[in-house]
């Protein structure tokens, strides 16, 4: 075969199209996760030039020893459990409004859409500001209210450190589930919608009949989306606490993080890591396969 | 025959171009350090870097500041990898700055040491951690910082407190009076684990004696057993139930700063470094200093060092620029920016401010130091000293479950 002809064969230009990523992507991905699965099993302090293979220590030690683990283990499904509700939910409310032909309805799109393009770390500067105690603007919003005894150690205090952090991401994030659930409204056939109506059907029922069956797809992807990034959790809650008070805050993987980076057991931040590594891929791999289910069909 | 000439010449060219970037890069050195604390000493340190590369034509030393925990990881990528400063900054002692020397990070400077005769210009006690490494001398020591208690004067007189307390009864004596005055009696940021931690070490220095505190230190007594350890937790708890400026879990030790130079707490437990920063924020004629009263006469602070690392080309320069940076010239003129007093023991004190000779008397008082607890554990232990430390300042935690789940911690390591 020519190279003309090789060019021009789709299969052969579909290879050459992809050769260059897949290297990439080799190289800077599944090599590193596989080292990482490596690394699991092996002790290291990233200093010393030889590892220790350990076999399962690394996972029985934080299954079994690591005080902080199971604490990021319940942080990260609440993370996750409140990332499935609120964005989708704030999100699908913002897509149906901005859906309407409302004034300055773009200028409002890119302002809701406007924390979604802002570096989490920012977002955690900013948060950690409005959240001083002393002299932050929830404090100073609900002193000049008359309600300073709500006033709270936001980001200090155990039992609400976690959620008030969540707030700060549901401000940064719910933009995107917004942009997702706006381009699926655009395939919302409005034929079905006019005809609903002619038939007598109110607002509610147009959305709970036609609307929301057409954003099926779109729901499912947002969630899973959702489930995703939340189970990954980390820029932000590094930028906003640390992890802290008292790891109380801790998720997988700022623990993965803390152990590998800052106490240097790549061995064990390695076994937190392929934990969550295994976690994840029981949510993405469902729904790689309903996805590539719903284009056989059709 | 021209042509091959021309060739010749031009190779020649090429080589001396491509040479002359790599002559450039051989006479730069790169140190990597802390960010100052304040202008006056960042601008300092520049100048020093600036002095030496005109007192010595063709080298640069470039300077890169980082935070704590990014300037530990960056050593730690450094250590792994073929490339890395030629000169760091680390803390003295076995914990963090031990651990790249046990890496083989830091190289061992005994000829420099014998070419230079640095012993004969440090003052011995800072010099002193360069000699507890096996295979060699390790390390250049840059400042002793030393921590004690800021007060601010105006609230203590408020609180009627007339004398300065002797003893730790008699700090939380006066602590009480000034909780009977309305007045938080101390201030700390919870976000940063050190910042707390600090309390909690000179609880433990009070309650179990140097010795004891030591050997706990180095995990040889059972925390859970020993009365004192238990104890200790339980003042800490004590502290932060009545005596700390609360809330203090969600807020840093720079907004601790900020609360205490606005008389929001009437003491605040820093190092000397701190006489520069209430000079910028403040009238450093409000505040005075007093060394935590622990009655054990060690001092709580520690040394400060800069390793010349086994990754420089051109460790002959680094040690050259240590030289210069230790001199008595040099430290004379830079005296007052980066701490009060100088490692070098021929810098003459003139002009103090008030707060600087307190700390200049407190280093002549004082023989023996005591270490901050994130230099003496390793890292895992530390970092599950301040998770113990914190549940019991938030009162999550009872003194004596803190004692037992840090000795857990300590007896799983193995």
């Amino acid at each position: 075969m020519t190279p003309r002809k090789v060019l021009s064969d789709a299969r052969s230009q579909a290879v050459l199209l992809l050769a260059p990523a897949l290297v990439i992507y080799l190289v800077f991905a599944i090599y590193p996760m596989i080292d990482v699965v490596i690394l699991s099993f092996q002790k290291w302090n990233g200093l010393d030039p030889h590892r220790q293979f350990v076999g399962t220590v690394n996972y029985s030690d934080i299954f079994t020893k690591d005080p902080v683990f199971w604490g990021a283990f319940r942080n990260t499904v609440i993370w996750t459990i409140l990332s499935v509700i609120f964005p989708p939910i704030i999100g699908l409310a913002l897509a149906l409004g901005l859906n309407q032909p409302i004034f300055g309805r773009n200028t409002l799109r890119a302002v809701y859409y406007l924390p979604v393009i802002i570096a989490p770390i920012a977002v955690a500067t900013m948060w950690r500001w409005m959240y001083d105690p002393f002299f932050g603007l929830f404090g100073e919003v609900l002193g000049m209210l008359g309600l300073q005894s709500w006033n709270q150690d936001w980001l200090g205090n155990r039992n609400i450190a976690l959620y008030s952090a969540f707030v700060a991401h549901l401000w940064q994030s719910v933009g995107f589930s917004m942009v997702l659930f706006l381009a699926g409204l655009q395939g919302v056939n409005k034929t079905l919608i006019e005809a609903a109506r002619i038939d007598g059907a109110g607002r509610w029922n147009v959305f709970r009949h036609v609307t929301m069956p057409a954003l099926k797809t779109t729901i499912t992807i947002v969630l899973v989306l959702s489930i995703i990034s939340s189970l990954k959790a980390f820029d932000i809650v590094y930028g906003l606490t640390g992890g802290g008070p008292a790891q109380s805050t801790q998720m997988l993987a700022l623990w993965a993080f803390t152990q590998s980076m800052q106490i240097f057991d790549f061995g064990r931040g390695s076994a937190i890591s392929v934990v969550l590594l295994l976690i994840t891929l029981a949510v993405v791999v469902p729904y790689l396969r309903w996805s590539q289910k719903r284009e056989e069909f059709q | 025959m021209t042509s091959f000439l021309n060739a010749v010449r031009i190779s020649a060219m090429a080589g001396t171009l491509m040479l002359a970037p790599s002559l450039v890069s051989a006479e730069t050195i790169t140190l990597w350090t802390l960010n100052f604390s304040s202008q006056a000493a960042n601008d300092a340190f520049q100048k020093i870097a600036d002095d030496f590369a005109a007192a010595n034509p063709g080298s640069k030393v470039e300077i890169v500041t980082r935070g704590t925990d990014d300037h530990k990881t960056a050593l730690r990528v450094a250590a792994g990898s073929d490339k890395g400063p030629d000169i760091y900054f680390s803390w003295a002692g076995l914990g963090l700055g031990g651990e790249y020397i046990k890496a083989g990070l830091s190289l061992p400077l005994d000829k420099y040491y014998a070419e230079y005769k640095w012993d004969d210009e440090l003052i011995p006690a800072a010099l002193s951690f360069s000699k507890i490494y096996p295979g060699g001398r390790q390390g250049v020591p840059s400042s002793f910082k030393g921590e004690a208690i800021y007060y601010n004067k105006a609230l203590f007189a408020k609180a009627g407190i007339t004398e300065l307390p002797k003893n730790y009864d008699e700090l939380v004596a006066d602590a009480e009076k000034l909780k009977a005055a309305g007045i938080p009696a101390i201030t700390f940021g919870g976000t940063v684990n050190w910042h707390v931690m600090r309390l909690m070490d000179v609880i433990l220095e009070s309650k179990c004696g140097a010795e004891k505190h030591d050997a706990l230190m180095d995990m040889k007594l059972d925390w859970s057993t020993e009365a004192c350890a238990v104890e200790s937790f339980a003042e800490l708890d004590k502290w932060s139930k009545n005596y700390i400026l609360s809330p203090f879990m969600g807020i840093d030790n720079a907004q601790s700063f900020n609360l205490f130079v606005a008389g929001r707490a009437a003491m605040v437990l820093e190092g000397d470094w701190l006489v520069q920063q209430l000079s910028e924020a403040g009238n450093l004629d409000d505040y005075d200093i007093f060394p935590f009263p622990t009655g054990t006469n060690r001092l709580y602070g520690f040394a400060e060092y800069n390793y010349v690392s086994t990754k420089s080309k051109n460790p002959d320069l680094a040690a050259k620029f240590l030289d210069y940076f230790i001199s008595t010239p040099v430290q004379q003129e830079v005296l007052g920016k980066f701490s009060p007093t100088s490692i070098n023991k021929n810098v003459v004190y003139k002009d103090l401010r008030p707060l600087d000779q307190k700390w200049v008397d407190i280093f002549n008082t004082y023989s023996q130091v005591y270490m901050n607890g994130d230099q003496a554990f390793p890292l895992d232990v530390t970092t599950e000293y301040f998770r113990v430390i914190n549940e019991v300042a938030s009162g999550n935690m009872a003194p004596a479950e803190a004692a037992k789940q840090l000795q857990t911690f300590i007896g799983n390591r193995g």
